[in-house]
């Protein structure tokens, strides 16, 4: 079999039972909080009215961007919590994924439910008033009985849209089906992306069999079809919500023992936890990923010691994290941006890897010759007619406000990218100038020249190996970690980068990881 | 048995009443029926009987109790109820439709079972035929057996029906009429029923009441109300079947009776 489908496979039980596991517990959730909302509001129009608005707002809200408001909104809670009780939780990965999927899941579980409930025919529900039965009694033996089949249509819905955005909890830390399609984004793996897609279809399609069957039993008052639909059901869910622990206790690992290696959303992340992830466990220490992380949620779960290794830069922390404006040479970046990790957020800077990775503004070699450009400023007379491509997040950065003010700025147009696509727009024609990163391989290969910034408006972007305030007193992890600190040149991680990244000969990072280790290892030739 | 006193309805606070200033006796054990159109007040004033509805005004006493003193749900379990739409449960089957008021009043399943089979009989049913069908599959007829049969379950000495036969084929009516008659006088029932028919309120009733407008307008034995009409409304009412009788008779004679 194909080596790269083979990997996926391997990792198929992992993230499979995560993704179930989430979608499970989101689903219970929504019925136990929306069924009883449903029977509350059904017969008070103002409630009623009222609270469908409310969960038809959240509901606009694009799914991606309410999984992430929850991290904010539960760290606020937690801290709350801990100087309330004195105990704060998690609001990384499992519990904000619960929530915005909960939320999620409750639109359609409710309206199906009122709409099921109000259309029960008034000459029964009157018929069992006139006979004698209690409201609750009504409600338990004729309106429900008879709104089922419609509720249980509200499920299925509801079923597939949460198994579908369960992949989107990803960057906020939590393992799903989503791996495969964020971190197969990012390295170009074309295979990965279309097996998480995929499996996901394909979780959504059975789930909506066996609730399909349930809501035939229901409308079809079938008690045999009924009982075995729910018996599938009971297993699959019972299975997704054991799965993830069985599967850990199987492997033999203990999840709380283990050392957590974050990484953020592209290759170069990737490639580095799975070296670090290789190096510790050849030292013994368990050791696992959480991969894909948002860029800002990495370094709140490490200070948390929700995650205990992982990767930043300098000039990122430096401009993003402490808001500080313009720039500054690259020890002084480096000091004060390890003393003010280590005050404000405990956080230990273990040291340099010994690579930038820099934000720098590329082009074409071939515009760049024609135009006679080589550095920003260069750039500056030419930038009203010219585009610019850059990530996500780059044009929200205050680099990129110092880079405009320094440089006085002006572009035609700004157009943004995932990273993924940029570096191939640039090489297409499809916009002049980007923000490239410094170490990715595809500068490359694509012969884009990086331009000079004479002005010093962008910090310097050191990779910082960091710990966590737990992970900083363990021994084992620091001498195990120590060695590979100023062990990477910027070529070296360049090239790693490119193994992934490139089209032809594709690795995936764990074999990136590989080769960097043994070039590591290996004396810099002369 | 139940009494009315001075009992008024207004579903628009007074604007204008559905039932205005009735009094009403019915005696125990007989057959009363309220007849009138649509519109009369009839089925409000039955639907207050049970507490379905609240009257604005007046007291309603029944079998000695005033209703309002006492557990609307407790009430209505002892009064049976024949609806208009014969309102069978359609995810519940014949027999657990009949057993809902026994098992609302915690009868032991085994009693139940034994109520269902003996109730199916009375109203001409095969237990071992219909006990488990579920409603869709019967016929008008059956369902509103089923439906009396259901209203006689947790053994009630009243039952109030709101037109039970009105949507039944003319000869299922009239099985089922003189079928509930029996039943009424064998079990020493109690009944109230409405219904807009003048020929089904003459056949069947003990006593007629009269309804138009929310008032009574007569109460009195049928023979009564054709012989000596006290109201101009009541007069107009009785001459409909008196005429269709006069040309049946004339009908009949012409062809030969079978006597």
């Amino acid at each position: 079999m194909n080596q790269n489908l083979a990997r996926q496979l391997e990792i198929l039980p992992l993230n499979l039972s995560h993704h179930l596991k989430i979608t499970v517990i989101a689903l219970a959730i929504g019925v136990l909080v929306g069924l009883p909302l449903s029977i509350l509001i059904a017969r008070r129009p103002r409630l009623r009215y009222a609270v469908l608005t409310v969960i038809g707002v959240i509901q606009t809200v694009p799914s991606l961007a309410l999984l992430a408001l929850m991290v904010p909104l539960l760290a606020m809670l937690s801290d709350l919590a801990e100087r309330t009780v004195g105990t704060g939780f998690s609001f990384f990965g499992f519990y904000p994924t619960i929530l915005a999927l909960s939320l999620y899941s409750l639109l359609p579980i409710v309206r199906n439910a009122v709409t099921g409930i109000l259309g029960v025919d008034p000459t029964l529900t009157e018929a069992a008033k006139g006979i004698g039965m209690t409201p609750r009694q009504t409600l338990l033996r004729v309106e429900l009985p008879l709104a089922a089949p419609v509720i249980v249509a509200g499920l299925r819905t509801a079923t597939v849209w949460v198994v579908g955005t369960a992949t989107l909890a990803t960057p906020i830390g939590q393992r799903s089906l989503g791996n495969y399609i964020f971190s197969g984004l990012q390295t170009r793996n074309r295979v990965a992306v279309l097996f998480g897609c995929v499996a996901a279809a394909v979780l959504a399609v059975i789930l909506d069999v066996l609730i399909g069957a349930l809501q035939k039993a229901t409308a079809e008052r079938r008690r045999a079809l009924a009982v075995a639909s729910m018996l599938a059901l009971a297993l699959v869910f019972g299975g997704g919500l054991v799965a993830p622990t069985l599967l850990a206790h199987w492997r033999g690992v203990n999840r709380s023992d283990q050392v957590g290696i974050g990484a953020k959303t592209f290759t170069e992340q990737y490639i580095l936890a799975s070296l670090f992830e290789q190096v510790l466990l050849d030292a013994g220490i368990p050791a696992r990923r959480n991969e894909s992380l948002g860029s800002s949620v990495g370094l709140d779960a490490l200070a948390r010691s929700e995650i205990d290794v992982f990767v930043d830069y300098s000039g990122t922390i430096w401009a993003n994290a402490m808001n500080r404006s313009g720039s500054a040479d690259r020890e002084t970046v480096l000091d004060e941006v390890s003393t003010w990790l280590s005050t404000e957020l405990g956080i230990r800077t273990l040291g340099r890897l010994g690579f930038e990775n820099a934000y720098a503004m590329a082009m074409r070699r071939d515009q760049a010759e024609a135009l006679g450009i080589t550095t920003i400023a260069d750039l500056a007379r030419h930038a009203p007619s010219l585009k610019i491509g850059g990530d996500y997040e780059f044009f929200e950065r205050p680099e990129w406000f110092a880079i405009q003010e320094r440089y006085r700025l002006d572009f035609g147009r700004e157009v943004t990218y995932d990273s993924t696509f940029m570096y191939e727009a640039a090489y297409r024609g499809e916009v002049d100038v980007i923000s490239a990163f410094t170490t990715d391989g595809r500068i490359d290969t694509y012969d884009l020249v990086l331009l000079d910034d004479p002005l010093g408006a962008i910090p310097p972007y050191d990779a910082l190996l960091l710990l966590s305030p737990e992970a900083a007193e363990r021994d084992d992890i620091v001498t195990a970690l120590t060695p590979l600190i100023e062990s990477i040149d910027d070529q070296r991680m360049r090239f790693a980068n490119s193994l992934v990244d490139r089209d032809e000969d594709k690795k995936p990072p764990y074999a990136a990881a590989s080769d960097l280790r043994a070039a590591i290892a290996r004396p810099t030739p002369p | 048995m139940i009494a009315l006193a001075s009992v008024s309805k207004s579903f628009d606070d007074g604007l204008s009443h559905s039932v205005l200033d009735l009094d009403l006796g019915v005696r125990a054990g007989e057959f009363l029926v309220i007849l009138g159109e649509s519109g009369s007040g009839k089925t409000t004033t039955l639907k207050m009987m049970n507490g379905l509805i609240t009257p604005s005004s007046g007291s309603i006493v029944v079998d000695g109790r005033d209703i309002a003193s006492v557990d609307q749900v407790m009430l209505r379990r002892q009064i049976g109820y024949v609806f208009q739409g014969i309102g069978l449960f359609p995810h519940l089957t014949v027999a657990e439709n009949i057993a809902m008021v026994p098992s609302l009043l915690g009868w032991p399943r085994a009693d139940r079972a034994d109520r269902v089979d003996e109730l199916l009989a009375l109203v001409q049913l095969d237990p071992a035929t219909y006990r488990s069908r579920p409603p869709a599959e019967l016929s008008g007829g059956q369902r509103q057996r089923v439906g009396i049969a259901r209203a006689l379950a947790g053994r009630p000495k009243i039952v109030l029906m709101d037109e039970p036969f009105g949507a039944l084929d003319p000869i299922t009516r009239d099985h089922l009429q003189l079928e509930y008659l029996k039943i009424h006088r064998d079990l020493g029932l109690t009944t109230v029923m409405v219904t807009h028919d003048i020929t089904e309120s003459l056949l069947l009733a003990d006593r007629i009441a009269v309804m138009c407008s929310g008032t009574l307008r007569q109460l009195g034995e049928p023979a009564d109300l054709i012989a000596e009409p006290s109201d101009p409304y009541v007069a107009q009412l009785m001459e409909t079947p008196r005429r269709q009788a006069d040309r049946l008779g004339h009908l009949i004679g012409q062809t030969g009776s079978p006597s």
